[in-house]
């Protein structure tokens, strides 16, 4: 029978628990779900653009359906945990998801409102936008938001 | 909530990794019980009491009686 539990600090890259291969098993998913999400977004305005309609949506959809299977293996992970670390590490996505969710849709009323063109006026040729709702920028938010909010609440505890 | 659970670990002359490894948590969380900054679940409780050959009253007290 394993007697140890899982440890956030198994997929904290830096801490002494880290451990490579149990970052791969939880997090590979969302490692592909950002690189299919990050190639089509370079390849859809050029080349994806010019295939037929059903294999577009397959694309736009795919990095969703790799989602799903991190969020099923996230979920095991935390299952594995102690029952104290479980509680972190639902209150810090917990609060990683609301945090992520409230600045995207900010910087989206801001984006709709023109405040950012009004402070960097775009160059003419530039394509450059500033949507961030692509899975590499929530990723990186929430990344940032969970590390935060794990800090938060394991405070407490020491 | 009090807890002899520190008392109970020393006269057994385990380290709090050992009684972790018994109990199937993490260091961290035999810590957080010793130092009354996270309370058990009953599960838990339970286990511990098995472990010592306690009742959880024996080991746990309410602070808020």
């Amino acid at each position: 029978m394993k007697n140890k539990p899982n440890l956030p600090d198994e997929i904290w890259l830096g801490r002494k628990d880290y451990s490579f291969w149990t970052d791969w098993k939880v997090n590979g998913w969302l490692f592909a779900a950002t690189i299919i999400s990050a190639m089509s977004d370079i390849m859809f305005p050029h080349v994806v653009r010019e295939w037929p309609v059903a294999l577009r949506t397959f694309i736009a959809v795919m990095p969703f359906l790799a989602l799903v299977l991190w969020m099923r293996s996230l979920a095991g992970w935390i299952r594995g945990m102690d029952e104290l670390h479980r509680r972190i590490t639902v209150a810090a996505t917990l609060a990683s998801v609301g945090a992520t969710f409230f600045f995207v849709v900010l910087w989206h009323r801001l984006e709709r409102a023109g405040f950012f063109q009004a402070i960097f006026p775009p160059a003419r040729t530039s394509e450059a936008t500033w949507d961030i709702s692509t899975v590499g920028h929530i990723f990186l938010l929430m990344t940032l938001f969970y590390f935060a909010g794990y800090r938060f609440f394991n405070r407490r505890y020491q | 909530m009090k807890n002899r659970l520190r008392e109970l670990r020393a006269a057994k002359e385990w380290s709090q990794s050992d009684l972790a490894e018994r109990l199937g948590v993490s260091r961290q969380t035999v810590n957080a019980i010793e130092t009354e900054k996270y309370d058990p679940s009953l599960p838990l409780a339970f286990k511990v009491a098995r472990l010592f050959k306690l009742s959880i009253e024996e080991i746990f007290e309410s602070n808020g009686r």
